[in-house]
């Protein structure tokens, strides 16, 4: 394989107020060959997408030498030609669309290459044909769904022919559905021979490439194949990074069942592999299911509707006769495709929307009375938006936290103790934090505060819209590990997610959404164990689920809906142990 | 209803997809068309030539499919302001040296100053539909291409035209979007105990409660144009460098017929 990107001893500091900083590149070294597959993780902050803003001459590197295609970065003049071969598709694709009109968008880097007007609208034709797009060709891009989105986002690269796609976190944002299109994309694209380097917190993706580069603290500290690389867990924890589901499970199986060959990396061939195993018929004694009994509403919604932008050319529907009742001290969760509605319907449920049609009853709260008490009814019930970091806005990290109570009225050092607890039950140390800036704080800590400046309300019920987005693995876990402790401190939770895995991790009880309606609703084990209608939905069962399940369609006794790790290895190992003996 | 959809009640500058007569023409005939009778409203003397303006408007907007009640929404919102306008300029305005009809103190109402009001109250309405018109059938691409076609002279003349222009794209593309986010960080704050849609309203605490919205709105503003910035550099843009356009623009016979219609349309505003 020819040397394709050349990264020769890379040092790259972003211009910072703090003059000693750590360089975001330390003295990278990497060579890409044409037509690799390269997955590029790490945590955050580990220099990522600074590595790939290199690799297209976004930056230019403090020290060192990039190649693309023998033509050095340095050199402005190789700019239009290295930008033409190496294209990024980025996380957001509202920040990479420029034009108002689907068409103009994939035109805009062929105009900027000075293509000719026939051969340009030739090739946006066929790019928007490639990625199914082509009826949309006339529409605003704001009104295309998320996973169209970034399809445009791709054809706008795509269309420019180039040799290798660099997808900045590009999956972060979809859906399963829109992730399960766009992973094949890649796929496809890498087997018509263009290279591609990816960059992602999933490692169920990294399955997909064929080389993948661990990224710590700006320098490489791991380079090898997914099986190389995964051989390793102790490493990778190590870089705040963990190992795919399947291979976790394949890993824990290996220990207790003898005979499972090892490197088993995707659901199908674990599931072969068990099932060549000789097992016993008889189902293992099931625990009695603690709690049953169903606990009385803290929420309920009936037949709710709601109409954006009612009354103009622009109304939509989001919400059609959805309904949902969630428990007194219950976890719930909330799942569905991008404008399946899950947003809308939460946020009837602290009133920040009033119900159009349909009832909302909160506690004893009627929101579809105009007396009631709003105010009452958030303290009540805090939501949490995405990225909720993106709305702090005081300075201090203290203050932050302080102006939910403080506009409740607490003050001196009852309002003190209050910010104290809530950074507590977070983990943030008040006296070490109180008094950090909040804009020097990591993102999983950033995501902490926001959380606490919500908790500090003291809310007995948290919504929480996509609570994992964006975080690299430890914080993921983390945040997790906390939301499950508020849990059993008695706070009631309803989290949306497109995370399976966090879905199971943390609620008991599952609402699926559809087109503005809600049509299943019942217990998690439920929901997830008919994998054929998640997929109608453009959902998908937890990777635990896809196994258990696999193996319950070949006669295996296992009970419905396993979501837990723990759970299904424990089931597994008594099936086969016994019989073995 | 919602306190929240700020997008809901700006009618100017939403660009509605139709496939009227209008829609059709060439972008550049609608711009200078649509500034032409901008022009012809704002100079317009005569109570007559501007009940003319609101009348022709209005034949316009259906004849765009415009939805009336759509129209008039936009009409709305600053109607108040203009009443109280209308009312000063009645009650205070010069008169002329005609007797008036009313004088009571510092009021005096003069046939003049009432005039003065109506042309007010016809020609507020007659701007905001002038501009409603424009807006609804030109795409915010036809408009860029339009303007880049009109304004490629003065390239010539030193000016950054393409960047202008691309500027102008970004704009208007991503002002919808704040107002999103806009929407989305006050109801954050909104439940976080922040005070949109509950408690009394007053001035102090309109301005009080914006602090938490701007700053964080001004942060996302700022990294959603770093990503933009790279985006497009990305995808090869460079500034000075010329550029094709997939977009060709022809003019035909029934723009040339549409343009003397408002030239017509105009005249007939500012000398009837």
């Amino acid at each position: 394989m020819t040397s394709f990107i050349d990264l020769h001893h890379v040092t790259y500091s972003y211009p910072a107020a703090v003059p000693d900083a750590r360089p975001a590149l330390n003295d990278v070294s990497l060579e890409i060959g044409e037509g690799e597959y390269i997955a590029l993780v790490g945590a955050n902050g580990s220099g990522k997408s600074t590595l790939a803003r290199h690799l297209n001459a976004l930056l230019v590197p403090d020290t060192g030498e990039v190649c693309v295609g023998g033509l050095g970065t340095r050199d402005q003049a190789h700019h239009p030609e290295i930008r033409r071969t190496v294209g990024m598709v980025f996380q957001r694709p509202d920040d990479q669309i420029i034009a108002t009109m689907v068409a103009h968008d994939v035109a805009f880097g062929l105009e900027n290459l000075g293509v000719p007007a026939d051969e340009i609208r030739a090739r946006v034709e066929a790019t928007l044909r490639a990625v199914s797009l082509w009826d949309d060709r006339d529409r605003p891009p704001h009104m295309l769904s998320a996973g169209q989105a970034q399809r445009l986002a791709l054809a706008g690269v795509l269309a420019m022919r180039p040799r290798c796609i660099v997808f900045d976190e590009a999956t972060a944002m979809l859906d399963p559905a829109g992730r399960r299109t766009a992973r094949r994309m890649m796929r496809e694209l890498h087997a018509e021979g263009l290279t591609i380097v990816t960059i992602t917190h999933r490692m169920g993706e990294v399955l997909d490439a064929d080389r993948v580069v661990v990224l710590d603290r700006g320098s490489v500290a791991m380079d090898g194949t997914p099986a190389e690389i995964f051989s390793q867990p102790d490493s990778l924890n190590a870089l705040g990074l963990d190992l795919p589901p399947v291979i976790q499970l394949a890993r824990a199986l290996a220990t207790s069942l003898h005979g499972l060959p090892e490197g088993l990396a995707t659901p199908p061939a674990l599931v072969d592999a068990i099932d060549r195993l000789r097992h016993r018929a008889i189902a293992p004694p099931t625990g009695t299911s603690a709690g049953s009994g169903i606990p009385s509403p803290i929420i309920e919604a009936h037949g709710l509707g709601h109409t954006y932008m009612l009354g103009t050319p622009f109304a939509r529907r989001a919400l059609d006769r959805a309904e949902i009742a969630i428990g007194d001290g219950s976890a719930h969760g909330l799942i569905g495709a991008t404008g399946a509605g899950k947003s809308t319907l939460m946020q009837h449920l602290n009133g920040l929307l009033r119900p159009q049609e349909g009832v909302v009853r909160v506690a004893d709260y009627d929101l579809g009375d105009p007396r009631t008490n709003l105010r009452a009814v958030r303290h009540l019930v805090g939501l949490v938006f995405q990225h909720p970091e993106a709305q702090i806005f005081e300075q201090y990290v203290g203050d932050e936290v302080a102006y939910g109570p403080r506009l409740s009225g607490l003050r001196g050092l009852e309002l003190r103790s209050r910010v104290r607890w809530a950074m507590d039950l977070v983990g943030l140390d008040f006296a070490a934090f109180k008094d950090r800036p909040t804009f020097a704080l990591s993102g999983g800590e950033q995501r902490r505060v926001a959380l606490a400046s919500t908790l500090a309300l003291r809310p007995q019920v948290l919504l929480l819209d996509e609570p994992t987005a964006g975080l690299d693995p430890r914080a993921r876990d983390d945040l997790i590990g906390r939301l499950s402790h508020l849990r059993q401190g008695g706070t009631t939770l309803l989290v949306s997610s497109h995370e399976m895995a966090d879905i199971a991790a943390l609620t008991k009880t599952v609402t699926v959404m559809d087109a503005g309606r809600t049509p299943v609703q019942g217990p998690l084990a439920e929901v997830f164990a008919d994998g054929e209608g998640l997929a109608h939905r453009g959902l998908t069962q937890p990777v635990v689920t896809q196994i258990a399940e696999g193996l319950r369609t070949r006669g295996w006794p296992l009970p419905s809906g396993i979501t837990d790790i723990a759970v299904l290895v424990h089931t597994l190992t008594f099936l086969v142990a016994e019989e073995s003996q | 209803m919602s306190e929240f959809e700020f997008q809901r009640f700006v009618t100017i500058g939403q660009f509605l997809p139709a496939s009227s007569v209008l829609h059709r023409l060439d972008a550049r005939t609608r711009i200078l068309g649509g500034l032409l009778l901008v022009v012809a409203i704002s100079a317009a003397p005569n109570v007559a030539g501007l009940a003319v303006a609101v009348v022709a408007l209005t034949l316009l907007c259906l004849a765009a499919r415009i939805p009336l009640r759509y129209a008039i929404k936009g009409i709305l919102v600053p109607l108040p302001f203009i009443l109280v306008l209308v009312v000063i300029q009645v009650i205070f305005g010069p008169g002329g040296d005609i007797r008036p009809w009313v004088v009571a103190g510092p009021v005096r109402i003069s046939p003049t100053s009432a005039i003065n009001g109506l042309k007010l109250l016809l020609r507020f309405p007659a701007l905001i539909l002038a501009l409603t018109l424009l807006s609804a059938t030109t795409s915010a691409t036809d408009a860029v291409h339009g303007l880049e076609t009109l304004l490629r002279p003065l390239a010539r003349l030193g000016l950054p035209v393409q960047d202008l222009v691309l500027m102008l794209q970004v704009t208007m593309r991503f002002l919808p979007l704040l107002a999103l986010e806009a929407e989305r960080i006050a109801k954050s704050q909104a439940s976080r105990g922040g005070e949109w849609g509950t408690g009394p309203r007053g001035v102090l605490r309109r301005v009080r409660q914006t602090l938490p919205l701007l700053v964080p709105l001004f942060l996302v503003g700022l990294r959603r144009a770093e990503s933009l910035a790279v985006a497009i550099e990305a995808r090869g843009y460079r500034g000075q460098t010329p550029r094709t356009s997939m977009a060709n623009l022809r003019y035909e016979a029934h723009d040339a017929l549409a343009l003397v219609l408002a030239i017509a349309l105009a005249l007939a505003m500012v000398l009837i």
